[in-house]
């Protein structure tokens, strides 16, 4: 058979059966021919690491939201080590609902990063800044706090500046020396903390708790069952990447909820859930939100059951003073249809909200009055559509439909306000906005209703003070802060008398710092974006270089800290316990808890600790529970335990977190009964329309129109808009100095600025240029620093008149290797607050940030 | 094993990247990402959102024209890729049609989305699914995942890319307007191939050359008994 060169019959047959049944079994469809594995066989079906261990935590310090999730740790199969490896989703929890954002996956990365401050610094050179040499040499942190403990108490309180958020440990130790507090949630929170403080409740309420949230406040939104909302440039870049929000929106967008949206920006926010978008003139939102009112009163298309029993609509207003008619028992006044007298309000059967003005004996004196709604519907008349449309841009058909169609949907239909960004925060009317929002969402009745404004209720968490009592009042706060606060009575009132966690004048330190000689010593509790991450840095760091003490409480050694002389080592959020309530969507009584990850891997101080040590060196009196000076006397700190076990939810915080850490009271909402127990009157309480407060300090009680402070002159034209993109927190090197992110920024043009494809012709750039945005120096009058950046030209910049500028980037600490030098500093050109320019315009002198136009040249 | 899909609904989708981060954790690739070699991707265009990632393609040209068979089609949907096998060549990258493959100079390999196949095999959807905050992204047996992305397009009066592109996908985008303008590849619309070899079943190309093979041998088989014989006549 040597002839027989192919293979036998046998052979083939054998062939053609084996093949058969490989191929039967793999049951691969040979579209391709290619070669084929069974499943579980490629390297890509092999699992890509090996999980040890689920840890729950709860986001802090990324957002307002605060989702909760678990860590994920794992043997990492680059390295072979066990370390944290990603995030998993809880579905329990009522915020997250199973999400978790792209920062909060950061979050678990910036653990390891090579960057990160493990060890505490001691300046031995004098020299500041981020060009020079601060000579660094390391030390115990214990040490260090002991040096900075021993420097402190050379100084006087007022001496001495604490620049931290008010969580509760910060509180005790700012109010315990007497120092004054100040931090950077003002353009955040501020304008909407102070107005939600003076609208809804005035702290303490039955609900105010000692948790880190941004605002302290008690309101959220049921986005998910709302059938209307309106956007005033709520769509920012960053919310683009908030899970805590965005699962929400998507379920009201299941659930055919409308949102309008006005913005001179057009975000994929916009795209992906505004039923209609609308491009407006930067600044002028109050314009549409005044017209709105105005549709509203004027054609009676509010909820007048809910003004007449939840508000102040009835209240009587002295029409001379501008301040309420008030009974012996200091609640407001009604005018009674059936005995034609002013009577109190709750024992008033048949308030009017109409008519008048009415002659009320008052002490015997006839005094004029006139209802709240009158007044309202009288201020707002000349605030016609057609009117807000020559401000606005928008036409005057849209505004009327709009606000007709938002009375329609209510009380499933709100404004909401958080944080705004673009188009929003300006001296002259971003607290108007606000309080204009207010009035709009109390009109509607959305106020504590379910698919409207949604309050904290059912739960608490108590204050280090309600643990241990202190022996005796906390000293005077200073009476002329570096911060001015004193020069805004009614936000100074709230800070000093009745939450000293308010939102503070940060926008003022730097101008304080520098134009004062107040301050010798400022310690950041800097949660990764203190000063340098805010406006005008330059004014800040001129102000430092000053200082006798300089202390950053922080992860990293970032910009802020070369103008320090120590910097502590701080420890990972997830290297900490947590405790939480759900306060962006309070919709049920809500707990949860977070575990520490991993114990933090140098020598670190939590805060909480850290702020013990300090407040028993300088005033022991109030940190022991017997007024001692004995360490073994020191107050409780644990808040959580209290917390869960008053609510019966677990013994204490161990149990808690063996439980799961998360508990829910998932209660059918009751509409219209948390603003009884936390609003203004007693035992009734109401929402408030008008705020007589501003009345006392001068101000309009209800909200006018009213110009920017910062006008267009010659060149500076463009009007600042601000954002971040969705995975940077300020200027927080968790974010920014992680490569991942830096590169996702760049491949999205988000180091760029960004302007209209119209106002590059104008100005004659093209994309990828080079740009200088300056400042007018009439209103930039010290240290101007003018802005170099790469420009993107885009139509989601729908008008010519604004440029986009990305908040964040433009790090000088040259040890972040990622972050340093990359890209450009919003914060230069937003100038430090002038206080006698920001009280001249706004009671809360909160708003500021886009107050500002610039000019733009090519560099 | 069942065929599976993703639906991307781009109309959901706010461009957060949530979906790219957890995908970068999921294959701890940090590396790569930080140089902006991703395997998935959301890119904020004045048009639109555009998800550059594996399409993977039910007639994968990739996979076709891979001189190594380092790609290789799965019963199930991805595109799969092995490093292992693959020589750095970059056929793949300029045979795709959605410009998808992306190499990587350092380590002479590809970059590319695997639709997770380690998590599908357990059970779990991708990585990206999963994380997605708004469900813009969604997870299923192919036909299902299908059906719905057309039912979708209609009723929504949107774009479906990716279900006739290059032949079809396993990843279907639905958006508003032109892909193009959103940044997508203008990839040649082409029938499906008709697939009728799942379940075990034999290919018509396979079939009919293992019958042509086969009758081919048999021709010869009885050619060579006829030769034979003849010689034992001649012997």
């Amino acid at each position: 058979m040597a002839d027989n060169q192919g293979i036998n019959r046998r052979n083939f047959l054998k062939i053609i059966g084996i093949s058969g049944a490989a191929v039967s079994m793999a049951g691969f469809p040979f579209r391709n021919l290619s070669a084929q594995t069974p499943f579980g066989k490629h390297s890509q079906e092999q699992p890509t690491y090996v999980i040890k261990r689920k840890v729950p935590q709860v986001c802090a310090r990324a957002c307002e939201a605060d989702c909760a999730y678990n860590v994920v740790v794992g043997v990492d199969p680059v390295t072979g080590l066990e370390r944290a490896l990603t995030l998993e989703g809880r579905p329990e929890d009522p915020v997250s609902n199973g999400k978790f954002c792209i920062k909060g996956m950061a979050f678990v990365d910036s653990m390891y990063d090579p960057d990160r401050l493990m060890v505490s610094l001691k300046r031995t050179k004098p020299k500041k800044g981020t060009d020079n040499d601060p000579g660094w040499v390391t030390i115990k942190t214990e040490d260090a706090a002991n040096e900075i403990i021993a420097t402190l108490k050379k100084l006087k309180a007022e001496e001495i500046l604490m620049c931290s958020p008010g969580d509760p440990y910060t509180n005790k130790l700012a109010r315990s020396i007497g120092v004054t507090r100040s931090d950077q949630r003002t353009e955040c929170f501020g304008t909407h903390y102070y107005i939600n403080c003076l609208t809804i409740t005035n702290p303490p309420n039955k609900y105010y708790s000692s948790t880190y949230t941004p605002s302290h406040h008690v309101a959220g939104y049921d986005f998910d069952n709302a059938r209307y909302q309106v956007w005033f440039g709520f769509d920012s870049f960053s919310k683009c990447g908030k899970a805590g929000m965005l699962n929400h929106w998507a379920q009201g967008k299941k659930n055919k909820g409308k949102i309008v949206m006005f913005n001179p920006l057009r975000t994929p926010l916009a795209d992906a859930f505004a039923t209609e978008y609308h491009s407006i003139k930067p600044g002028t939102d109050l314009a549409v939100a005044l017209a709105m009112i105005n549709v509203i009163v004027s054609s009676g298309k509010y909820n007048a059951e809910f003004l007449k029993k939840y508000s102040d609509a009835p209240a009587l207003i002295n029409t001379k003073t501008r301040m309420p008619l008030t009974a012996k028992d200091g609640n407001v006044m009604a005018w009674c249809s059936i005995h034609k007298t002013a009577e109190p309000i709750d024992a008033c059967h048949a308030p009017v909200m109409d008519g008048g003005p009415y002659k009320v004996k008052v002490d015997g004196k006839e005094v004029e009055a006139k209802t709240v709604l009158n007044l309202l519907k009288e201020g707002v008349r000349p605030y016609t559509t057609q009117w807000a449309s020559r401000i606005t841009e928008v036409p005057p058909s849209v505004i009327a439909r709009i606000a007709r169609e938002f009375a329609a949907a209510a009380p499933s239909a709100f404004i909401p306000t958080y944080k705004r960004d673009s188009a929003g925060p300006n001296y002259a009317n971003s607290w108007r906005l606000r309080h204009a929002i207010s009035i709009l969402n109390t009109l509607t009745g959305a106020m504590d209703h379910e698919g409207g404004i949604i309050l904290l209720h059912g739960v608490r968490v108590p204050w280090l003070e309600d643990l241990s009592k202190p022996v005796k009042p906390y000293p005077e706060l200073p009476k002329e802060p570096v911060d001015f606060r004193n020069q805004f009575p009614v936000t100074d009132d709230i800070y000093r008398n009745k939450d000293f966690s308010a939102p503070g004048h940060y926008g003022m330190v730097g101008w304080g710092l520098y134009k004062t000689t107040k301050t010798k010593a400022v310690f950041f509790r800097n949660p990764h974006r203190g000063l340098h991450a805010m406006i005008q840095p330059q004014m800040a760091e001129a102000a430092l270089e000053k200082m006798e003490l300089v202390v950053d409480w922080n992860l990293y050694l970032d910009d802020l800290g070369y103008w320090c002389d120590y910097v502590l080592a701080a420890p990972h959020q997830f290297e900490e316990g947590k405790f939480d309530l759900r306060l962006y969507y309070p919709k049920w009584p809500c707990y949860v808890g977070g575990t520490p990850v991993q114990k933090s891997p140098g020598d670190q101080i939590g805060w909480g600790g850290l702020a013990a040590k300090i407040g028993m060196a300088l005033a022991p009196e109030y940190w022991t529970t017997d007024g001692s000076t004995d360490p073994k006397k020191r107050v409780p700190l644990n808040m959580s335990d209290v917390a869960v076990k008053e609510a019966g939810v677990a013994e204490n915080a161990a149990e808690f977190m063996k439980k799961g850490g998360l508990w829910i009271d998932r209660r059918k909402y009751d509409n219209y009964k948390t603003i009884r127990e936390i609003g203004y009157g007693k035992p009734n309480g109401r929402v408030r329309m008008y705020i007589d407060e501003f009345a006392k300090a001068g101000y309009d009680s209800l909200p006018v129109w009213a110009p920017r402070w910062h006008d267009t002159k010659g060149d500076y034209t463009f009007s600042l808009l601000i954002t971040r993109a969705p995975w940077i927190m300020h200027a927080d090197p968790n974010f920014v100095n992680n490569p991942v992110l830096r590169k996702m920024t760049e491949r999205n043009f988000m180091d760029c600025v960004w302007i209209n494809p119209d106002a590059a012709k104008q100005i004659g750039v093209k994309e990828g240029d080079m740009v200088v945005l300056e400042n007018n120096p009439e209103y930039m009058k010290d240290l101007p620093r003018p802005v170099k950046a790469k420009v993107h030209i885009t139509k989601r910049i729908t008008r010519k008149d604004c440029v986009l500028t990305f908040h964040g980037i433009g790090h000088r600490a040259r040890n972040l290797k990622t972050a340093a030098n990359w890209g450009y500093r919003d914060g230069d050109l937003i100038p430090q607050k002038d206080p006698a320019i920001a009280k001249k315009h706004d009671p809360t002198g909160m708003g500021w940030v886009e107050d500002v136009y610039v000019r733009i040249r090519k560099a | 094993m069942k065929e599976y899909a993703i639906l991307l609904n781009n109309t959901n989708c706010t461009a957060c990247n949530t979906c790219a981060y957890r995908c970068v954790q999921e294959f701890r690739y940090h590396n790569q990402a930080g140089k902006g070699l991703f395997r998935t991707f959301v890119a904020t265009n004045d048009d639109g959102l555009y998800h550059k990632r594996c399409m993977h393609c039910v007639d994968p040209q990739c996979v076709k024209n891979c001189p190594v068979n380092a790609l290789t089609k799965s019963e199930y949907g991805p595109v799969l890729y092995s490093a292992d096998t693959c020589i750095g060549c970059q056929t793949c990258v300029k045979v795709c049609p959605f410009n998808v493959p992306q190499f990587d100079e350092a380590s002479k390999k590809i970059v590319k989305c695997s639709m997770c196949a380690q998590r599908v095999g357990k059970g779990t959807q991708p990585a990206c699914v999963e994380a997605c905050p708004t469900g813009a992204l969604e997870f299923g047996e192919y036909k299902a995942i299908m059906s719905r992305a057309q039912e979708m397009a209609k009723k929504g009066k949107l774009t479906l890319y990716g279900d006739k592109e290059a032949g079809g996908t396993h990843l279907f985008v639905l958006m508003k307007g032109d892909p193009a303008a959103a940044g997508y590849p203008k990839a040649a619309k082409k029938e499906k191939p008709v697939k009728k070899a799942a379940e075990g079943t034999f290919d018509v190309p396979v079939m009919a050359a293992l019958a042509l093979g086969g009758l081919k041998k048999l021709t010869e088989r009885k050619e060579r008994i006829a030769a034979e014989k003849e010689k034992d006549k001649e012997n």
